[in-house]
């Protein structure tokens, strides 16, 4: 299949199974679907539609039974897992539901760790520039179990940011968060994909937050219900 | 089943990893617990056993006791067994020496004398006799046949003429290799002829006893009423014979019962601080769910019983499984120890296999077992005793908000601009730093044990202590004896009379081939003064030729070869000083030195103290010049000839020389190659116990780095996790594991090689001022400090790659997703 320059992600009849006979779970079940660079996009469905299982297989963080994921045209499948471990720290930046930051280091550690482990340097001004942005320009020596639930998420959307990868994949990032917190959090990733001319995927089970996004993408037992 | 007890056991199950892991620990605590006592009793009981076999049962023995008093002895109550041994005469044969004895059935048990064949003299024509002694006699004989002995008899006071008599055989001894090689033997006759031959009231019996033991008495004591009973019954002092050698052996052995109980202590304390450390380490991550019990209603006490049950039923599967390995692994090891031969008592170690194999010796207690069990339950309730305590105090509320609750976290701190693999560890392993501390002192424990001991075994050469123990190659003394009434000639008082060593015999070992030189070392005997209370003392004198070493070995003081010329001055050996703690450079001894039959005064000034080997000593540690020592003589006072060969081993001279000695009859002689084999024997053996017991040590030590390490990852699993999602790959995983294991490796490796190193020379200088396995030069234990680094780093880099096979086994949605 030729892909589309325009097209940032490409997904081509994606299959992912769990267990089996009466068990089987069909998780994803041949879903296809395209985005544009620049463009936030928000995946919808109920708890267990198999939004996560195909946000993770987006982000490389899982392996499908059958189909394709292109990323600015890589297909990613076809890396073996270090060079696909590569390829996530450089084109791809996640944001959780439970921020999962690593709580032995600081906020600004927090975030250069994706340069880090590729081997870039810092570009300190970069840095201090999305810490800005995010408003914890003053928290930078700040451990995590010392951050509200808001600042922990808003450090995890800097760490996704800072590598300045090709598209951000964000799963449920406000989920944990309360309703004031969730506006906030919600705008601060919008204001990104903006200012940074980032490519943002949000999957939520919020029909209000998905509001907020340029375009819904709407997923039941496994398969694109509505785009 | 209890609640208390049914929680504690699912947990048990639960912290599966982490209890196999002192499930290890603990067995091999049991089975060294275990397996050490056992040894070292099956090893004393065996020696008693051989001992037993060896050496007569008798006590002591009383000589010349007369009817009347035998009758009086054997109804004394201390006395539980007695034999009688009446000396008829000696058989008159030109080339052998036949003792013709009566000795009565329990004399016979108590000497242990038993017959090959047939049965012992009844009537008065009846002999017990050997295949030997017919050889002597130019006869041959079976059972019932009749031989002519010729003999005297003991009357009045000496042998009377020879007389001629047929004997009919009754019975057959076996001749042993001493009988046949010496041609000495003992022929049994019958009591009848005893008293047929010799006067009523001239018969004298040696009486032969065991006194009553049903009280555990000490050799001391045993020894003194061996001593008072003979008062009782006017027996003078010169006619007891105290039998030391089976007292010796049968009677409280009093340093192998603490070297016992201090290496259980080191077990013990090696158990605790691992299965300690264990807990430690994985205590945190087990808060919140005694937070948890606690918020549902547990008491303090109930959350003490669920973690000490948890260990004791952990404890109820290893510890029958640590006894089981025990029992079978201890035979083995006392097979090992029993197969070395000690070349200079081959009768006692070829006696000592027999008893082993013959299965006289059982090797198992139920006491041990017990023993074993107790204390191994000790180490766990010692090891649980901190973390019961911390369970129990956590606080509910507080374990139930926080994921990381009973640790202080800082809420800021200076960072990396940038991170790489290596600050990622640093981060990690200093967040951690009290958890890394307990895991690498925990280990370096056993690490500097392990290099201490490796010290001292790495000092103990077979070549260097065959060398300390002897000058030359060969060293020649008289037979010298202290107090052998039966011997008197070996006094020294008489050996300086005539002594052996004289210039003709010196000349003619110069003399021979491969010889290179004898040196003589002479002695005084002193008595009186500061050696009142000892027998035996000496002055040593030494020639000239040791200047130097002597001069060297001085520790404290200052002296010169030349001052101890005069024989005012000595050196005193630091041996010395165990005995007399006070004695110190300056102090004036007055000395009584004794030479032949006159003894007279002399003041000497303390001028040095030394630490010279065995050779040199010949344990007189009061060290004058030769010159000096042989002035205060009339006599000759050579006390040894050291000869130097050209070889250290050859056959040819030692023949030559053992001629000599044999010749003689009264010197005798040690060889070089004799100690070295001695050392080179029992060195071997005992490395190999030493570092197969530190080696289970170490074993047992590694279940807590493998603790830390799995630990370590498991808490971090979803941050590992996590680490991975944004982009961490397998082998930076793998790096910074490898990275985090290096830490405890390096830090064990430090303390352990390094303080080990550190600690191991003063234990060294300990051995050698005390003459620990005539230990002289440190050597450092090289071979045993690259060992330990090599296997620490192996083990390490196999742990990491086992860890991190493990973390990848579960996808990384799982890991993300994970948490307890």
């Amino acid at each position: 299949m030729k892909t589309d320059s325009s097209k940032i992600l490409v997904v081509d009849d994606l299959v992912k199974y769990y267990g089996a006979g009466e068990n089987l779970v069909r998780a994803v079940d041949h879903s296809s679907l395209q985005i544009e660079r620049g463009a936030f996009t928000a995946i919808v469905g109920r708890s267990g539609s198999g939004k996560s299982t195909l946000l993770h297989l987006i982000g490389g963080l899982d392996r499908p039974d059958e189909g394709k994921v292109w990323i600015e045209g890589k297909d990613i499948f076809s890396l073996k897992d270090d060079r696909l471990a590569q390829f996530r720290r450089k084109k791809i930046g996640f944001i959780f539901q439970d921020f999962n930051l690593i709580p032995s280091l600081n906020v600004w550690e927090n975030i250069v760790l994706p340069l880090g482990l590729d081997n870039r340097r810092v570009k300190r001004e970069d840095v201090r520039e999305v810490l800005e942005k995010i408003g914890l320009a003053d928290k930078a020596e700040t451990m995590p179990n010392a951050l509200s639930g808001g600042q922990k998420q808003r450090t995890a959307i800097a760490r996704a940011l800072a590598a300045r990868p090709a598209i951000i994949l964000a799963d449920e990032p406000t989920g944990n968060l309360d309703s004031q917190t969730e506006m906030e959090v919600m705008s601060l990733m919008k204001s990104c994909v903006t200012d940074f001319g980032q490519t943002l995927v949000m999957i939520t089970h919020d029909e209000a937050i998905a509001q907020m996004a340029d375009r819904v993408i709407e997923i039941a037992d496994g398969k694109v219900v509505s785009d | 089943m209890k609640m208390t007890t049914r929680i504690a056991f699912d947990n048990m199950r639960y912290h599966k990893s982490r209890n196999i892991l002192i499930g290890i620990a603990l067995i091999l605590t049991t089975l060294l617990l275990f397996v050490v006592p056992t040894v070292g009793r099956g090893m004393i009981k065996l020696q008693y056993a051989v001992t037993d076999r060896l050496y007569p049962a008798w006590h002591a023995l009383y000589r010349n006791v007369d009817e009347e008093t035998v009758g009086e002895l054997a109804a004394h109550h201390d006395i539980s067994r007695y034999g009688l041994r009446g000396d008829a005469g000696d058989m008159n044969l030109d080339k052998a020496s036949v003792a013709m004895l009566y000795v009565d059935e329990a004399g016979l048990e108590l000497y242990k004398m038993t017959l090959a064949e047939g049965d012992i003299p009844r009537q008065e024509d009846e002999i017990v006799v050997s295949q030997g002694i017919l050889k002597e006699l130019g006869q041959q004989g079976d059972i019932d046949d009749t031989i002519t002995v010729p003999y005297q008899i003991y009357r009045g006071g000496g042998l009377d003429y020879t007389q001629q008599k047929e004997f009919r055989i009754c019975g057959f001894f076996e001749d042993s290799e001493t009988n046949l090689e010496k041609h000495v033997y003992t022929a049994l006759v019958s009591e009848a002829f005893l008293r047929n031959e010799i006067p009523e009231d001239e018969i004298t019996y040696r009486f032969l006893l065991q006194i009553a033991d049903e009280d555990n008495p000490t050799i001391t004591e045993i020894e003194d009423r061996i001593k008072s009973i003979a008062g009782q019954f006017g027996i003078p002092e010169d006619d007891i014979n105290i039998n030391d050698d089976y007292l010796a052996a049968n009677y409280v052995d009093p340093v192998t019962v603490p070297v016992i109980i201090l290496i259980m202590g080191i077990i013990v304390l090696a158990g605790v601080i691992t299965i300690y450390s264990i807990y430690y380490v994985s205590m945190n991550q087990r808060i919140q769910e005694f937070g948890r019990m606690k918020a549902i209603g547990a008491t303090r006490r109930q959350i003490r019983q669920i973690v000490l049950r948890e260990g004791l039923c952990i404890a109820a599967f290893t510890v029958p499984a640590g006894l089981l390995a025990g029992t079978l692994i201890s035979r083995a090891v006392m097979k090992v120890f029993v197969s070395f031969d000690s070349p200079k008592d081959s009768l006692y170690s070829e006696t000592m296999r027999a008893v082993f194999e013959e299965g006289e010796v059982s090797l198992w207690c139920w006491r041990v077992y017990l023993l074993a069990a107790t204390v191994t339950l000790c180490t766990v309730y010692f090891s649980l005793v901190r973390p019961m305590h911390v369970a129990a105090k956590v606080s509910e509320v507080e374990a139930m908000r926080m994921q990381n609750a009973g640790r202080k976290q800082k809420s800021r701190r200076k960072g990396y601009e940038f991170l790489t693999i290596a600050r990622l560890t640093r981060r990690n392993l200093t967040e951690n730093k009290k958890k890394s501390a307990v895991t690498i002192l925990a280990m370096a424990v056993t690490g500097v044990f392990l290099m201490v001991v490796a010290t001292v075994l790495s000092c103990a050469d077979p070549r260097e202590s065959a060398n300390s123990s002897i000058l030359g190659q060969y060293e020649i003394s008289p037979v010298e004896e202290l107090g052998n009434k039966e011997h008197p000639e070996r006094e020294w008082q008489e050996i300086q009379k005539d002594n052996p060593l004289n210039e003709a015999l010196k000349q003619q070992i110069e003399a021979l081939p491969g010889v290179e030189k004898v040196d003589v070392f002479s002695k005084a005997r002193i008595a009186g003064g500061t050696f009142e209370e000892e027998d035996g003392e000496a002055l040593n004198g030494i020639p000239p030729e040791y200047a130097e070493e002597l001069e060297k070995g001085i520790t404290k003081g200052k002296v010169t070869y030349e001052e101890l010329r005069s024989g005012d001055k000595v050196i005193i050996d630091s041996s010395l000083l165990r005995g007399h703690p006070k004695l110190d450079v300056g102090d004036k001894l007055n000395l009584t030195i004794r030479d032949g039959e006159r003894s007279f005064e002399k003041e000497v000034e303390v001028a040095a103290i030394g630490s010279y080997r065995f050779g040199l000593t010949g344990y007189n540690w009061l060290i004058m010049a030769k010159e000096a020592v042989d002035r205060m003589s009339g006599y000759n006072s050579s006390e040894a000839f050291h000869v130097y060969a050209d070889k250290e081993y050859d056959p040819e001279l030692e023949k030559a020389l053992a001629d000599i000695v044999d010749a003689s009859g009264r010197i005798q002689m040690r060889t070089w190659q004799e100690e070295f084999d001695e050392w080179n024997t029992v060195m071997p053996v005992m490395a190999g116990a030493c570092y197969a017991f530190l080696g289970i040590l170490a074993v047992i030590s590694v279940m807590n780095l493998i603790n830390t390490m799995v630990n370590s990852v498991h808490v971090r699993k979803k941050e590992l996790g996590m680490m991975q999602a944004i982009g961490m790959s397998d082998s930076q995983l793998m790096k910074m594991l490898q990275l985090e294991g290096l830490f405890y490796t390096a830090g064990t490796l430090v303390i352990s090689v390094g303080g080990g190193s550190l600690l191991g020379y003063p234990v060294f200088l300990y051995a050698r001022e005390n003459s620990l396995m005539e230990i002289r030069n440190y050597h450092y234990p090289a071979v045993a400090a690259c060992a330990v680094s090599v296997v620490l780093l192996l083990l390490q880099i196999i742990l990491a790659v086992g860890i991190a096979r493990s973390v990848r086994k579960n996808s990384l949605i799982e890991r993300i997703r994970f948490s307890e």
